[in-house]
């Protein structure tokens, strides 16, 4: 009895011990974090000295030699060596002898040890890197500062790249011919400091959307649809014709179809919310945030679908996560003739499928009460970022300054984008020809030249040209894209983003979280008719305003830069 | 004579009833196996038409061309055999090394470390720290993180400590009369008599080696990473960012390289168990009372 008594003192006191040297390691962990800051503070101010000198003998020798770039500034030297992390896509899975990657490796004189990692698994690698501040690559592609990283850089662990502008003239520039000078000062965190070099789109592309089966529309007639009304009597003409099917399905689930349509409703709720809080949308004409939630625009919406779900006109297993093997499985056997979903999938349903004439064709976004809208897209996307260990490296200027040649630049761009000229593509005027292989390519020239040479990656392209890109599609897509392009904002801007400091950003998502699950078990309850927006509305509408939806929308409104 | 075939008819039920049980059992094991068998040497489009069941429809091996032209797969595939190979020696010998002595119970101090032991089996110092530790003793990016770590896994350890008090002692006193010592009686003696604990735990080992992806993605570099890391990218990589709204959604991986991801990933582990079978059976059940 005393024995174990003992024991069990023993390992109680064991237990408490292990916390407390849980705690104190990670105490110490984010001393570390917080130690290098400092360091890095003295550090990086001696480098902008050292930096400012080497400015302005840079000056001097851009005066003489113009090709101020980091091309010709470095080209006698030994090559640089870095190591970088690269979140590689099955789907396109990283070669290290692609002919994108070897021409700027030699272009820019750098030998890079590629790290790559799989894109599953990259963000907790990342983390790791950030965190710990041992064995972190020189650069990381394809990351932001928002969420862990926003922390972890006000803690000094990344690099400030709005410190160095002077070392990164083609970001500078190309966010200039953009536009996305504004954009880009959003993305500045607290300390007005930008901590990764976003990738840039000058016009966002119509990727996704409707997508109905053509020859559909052809065999009974049918016009191509401009507003929601318009798909509801397709998919009525289907159902009638095919009493077994369900003439609307969505990929993935019910955020994709919400993302997608909602904004033609005025509003954007749910998982995928353009403004990310699931239950606020973005008044875009007075220019302030709205609780969408319980808004007669939601409303408005979910009588809509609820009246295509009652009539069988929409996929009833929606509510489950559709995989896309399944999602091509119900296109390619008719068992639906509609779905939200995006361009480049087209070709593997209508391959797949037995039926004779079977054609897909995407649609513009359809009309609904406040216009026709896509879901709304950022022009920044995911980009690189410096931990705060390659600041203290000797070369780091000519690290920063390589990177941004490597990516930005005028010529590099054009490399990650189309390949060599006269290799890949070849150009005269504005029309670019691209050689006869990747013409012929079953999977499309996209395809091809992503899995062939890697050009048009997510992670290392940075700089989107839309007609450049369009040029890779069939003229068919393109076209859509015309017709996108022309419409009024079609395409509008995701939502302007907070200022939250710490203590705010945990207010506001202490907030969010049950509203965002409410709202997730009422859509579904609205949707398939389990909740009536009849009689259920009020109720609903209480329950928010009891979770404090207003206060939350409050929150975000006296937050706005 | 009657009552004996009374008996007889009774057990030939009972045995029918038995072999009915394992003919169920056998076919839930063994029908997801084929399904995926099945669907990786389909052809994709009709997996999409939905034509697959239990026997490939049309023929078509592209997707496991497509997985074997993976860049580095077969080095990743040739990292994943050396950890398991080299993992699960390594674990053995250190095993077998702590677990004789501390299988002893006239060594002083034995208590000692066995709670030691047993105390690093509930408590440990999570993710951060554990990190620090390895990257601290210089093991990040060599293969030794993943070797030196897990060569002592408790629980394989009290299997086969209970198993080596289980030899009879007799046995080894009579060798140390003979004027053998402990090192030669250990490896002459002991472990051959351990052959059973010493595969089961084996066994146990080389699925946590040919299995871990975890421990790999944290600790090593790109070019050391084992084949599970890419295998499990391709099953479930474009589905894990799916709340990014956009991208993930777009890119799609047939389920057919899918299942042919799962037969490749499962079948030279699973090509083990009948060889070490006739131990396993014994192993399972050896350590648990002493004799």
């Amino acid at each position: 009895m005393k024995k174990s008594k003992l024991l069990s003192l023993i390992l109680t006191a064991s237990l408490s011990v292990t916390m407390l040297a849980g705690c104190g390691n990670s105490g110490n962990d984010s001393q570390t974090d917080a130690n290098p800051p400092a360091e890095q503070g003295d550090d990086a101010s001696a480098k902008t000295d050292a930096g400012q000198e080497t400015e302005t003998s840079q000056t001097e020798g851009e005066t003489t030699a113009e090709g101020e770039d980091a091309e010709s500034m470095y080209a006698g030297e030994d090559p640089l060596k870095i190591a970088v992390y690269y979140s590689d896509n099955s789907t396109l899975p990283f070669k290290e002898d692609w002919l994108t990657v070897k021409a700027m490796e030699e272009k820019y004189n750098v030998d890079v040890s590629w790290e790559i990692i799989p894109i599953a698994d990259y963000n907790t690698k990342v983390s790791l890197a950030l965190n710990t501040g041992t064995n972190a690559p020189d650069v990381i592609l394809y990351q932001t500062t928002v969420g862990e990283n926003a922390s972890l850089a006000l803690n000094g662990a990344l690099v400030p790249v709005s410190d160095y502008e002077q070392w990164t003239p083609n970001f500078t520039e190309r966010v200039k011919e953009f536009g996305l000078e504004d954009a880009v000062e959003a993305k500045k965190l607290q300390d007005g400091k930008l901590y990764y070099m976003p990738s840039l789109t000058d016009k966002p592309f119509y990727d996704g959307g409707l997508i109905l089966r053509e020859d559909f529309l052809e065999a009974k007639g049918l016009s191509e649809p401009k507003t929601f009304d318009d798909l509801y009597e397709i998919l009525k003409a289907y159902k009638e014709e095919n009493p077994d099917s369900y003439p609307l399905t969505i990929l993935a689930g019910p955020r994709v179809l919400y993302r997608m349509t909602m904004p033609s409703f005025g509003i954007s709720v749910g998982k995928n919310s353009s403004s990310g809080t699931s239950v606020l949308s973005w008044d875009y004409e007075n220019n302030k945030y709205f609780a969408a939630a319980t808004s007669d625009e939601l409303k408005e919406y979910l009588t809509f679908f609820h009246k295509l779900y009652e009539e069988g006109l929409l996929d009833p297993e929606m509510a489950d996560p559709i995989d896309s093997d399944t999602w091509s499985q119900k296109m390619a056997t008719g068992y639906s003739c509609a779905t939200y979903a995006y361009y480049d999938q087209i070709g593997g349903v209508e391959s797949a499928a037995a039926q004779e004439g079977f054609k897909l064709q995407m649609y513009a976004p359809l009309e609904g009460p406040s216009g026709a809208h896509h879901q709304p897209k950022s022009s920044l996307g995911s980009g690189i970022m410096f931990p705060a260990a390659t600041a203290k490296r000797d070369d780091f200027e000519r690290i920063v300054r390589t990177i941004d040649a490597m990516f930005f630049s005028e010529e590099a761009a054009k490399i990650w984008c189309l390949g060599i000229e006269g290799e890949t593509y070849t150009e005269s005027g504005d029309t670019i020809t691209y050689s006869d292989e990747i013409l012929n390519a079953a999977d499309g020239v996209y395809k091809y030249m992503q899995v062939q040479y890697g050009c048009g990656s997510d992670v290392t392209q940075m700089v989107w040209y839309n007609a450049r890109e369009m040029s890779k599609y069939d003229e068919n897509y393109a076209k859509i894209n015309e017709q996108v392009a022309a419409m009024d904002n079609a395409i509008q801007d995701i939502p302007p983003s907070v200022d939250f400091d710490d203590l705010q950003a945990e207010d506001a998502s202490s907030l969010q979280t049950p509203l965002a699950d409410n709202l997730e078990v009422w859509l579904d309850g609205f949707l398939t008719g389990s909740k009536s927006l009849e009689t259920d509305w009020d109720a609903y509408v209480g329950e928010m305003n009891n979770l404090q939806i207003d206060s939350f929308c409050q929150m975000y409104n006296d937050a706005l830069k | 004579m009657g009552k004996h075939k009374k008996i007889a008819k009774s057990n030939l039920i009972f045995d029918g009833l038995v072999n009915l049980v394992m003919i169920l059992v056998l076919l839930v094991c063994l029908l997801p196996f084929i399904y995926m068998i099945a669907m990786s040497l389909s052809d994709p489009a009709a997996i999409m038409n939905n034509e697959v069941t239990f026997w490939p429809k049309r023929l078509n091996l592209s997707s496991y061309r497509q997985i074997f032209s993976y860049p580095n797969f077969f080095r990743a595939y040739g990292n994943t055999f050396f950890y398991t190979i080299c993992g699960t020696a390594f674990s053995l010998l250190m095993m077998i090394m702590l677990g004789y002595p501390l299988s002893k119970d006239f060594l002083r101090g034995n208590n000692f470390f066995m709670k030691m032991v047993i105390l690093t089996m509930f408590f440990s110092g999570g993710l951060i720290p554990n990190y620090l530790l390895i990257s601290y003793l210089r093991l990040t990016g060599t293969r030794f993180a993943l070797l030196i770590p897990f060569a002592i896994n408790q629980f394989n350890l009290i299997i086969l400590i209970n198993f080596f008090k289980t030899i009879p002692v007799e046995l080894e006193e009579a060798a140390l009369i003979d004027g053998m010592s402990y090192w030669k009686l250990l490896w002459k003696i002991v472990v051959p008599l351990s052959k059973p604990a010493i595969a089961t735990i084996g066994l146990y080992s080389a699925v946590f080696f040919w299995n871990d992806w975890f421990n790999s993605l944290i600790y090593l570099n790109s070019n050391q990473y084992p084949v599970m890391l890419y295998l499990r990218n391709i099953v479930n990589g474009t589905m894990m960012v799916g709340e990014a709204a956009g991208s993930a959604d777009k890119s799609t991986i047939a389920i057919s390289v899918k299942a042919a991801v799962i037969i490749v990933s499962t079948l030279p582990i699973i090509c083990i168990y009948p060889f070490l079978q006739k131990y396993f059976v014994k192993g399972m059940t050896v350590g648990s009372v002493k004799g």
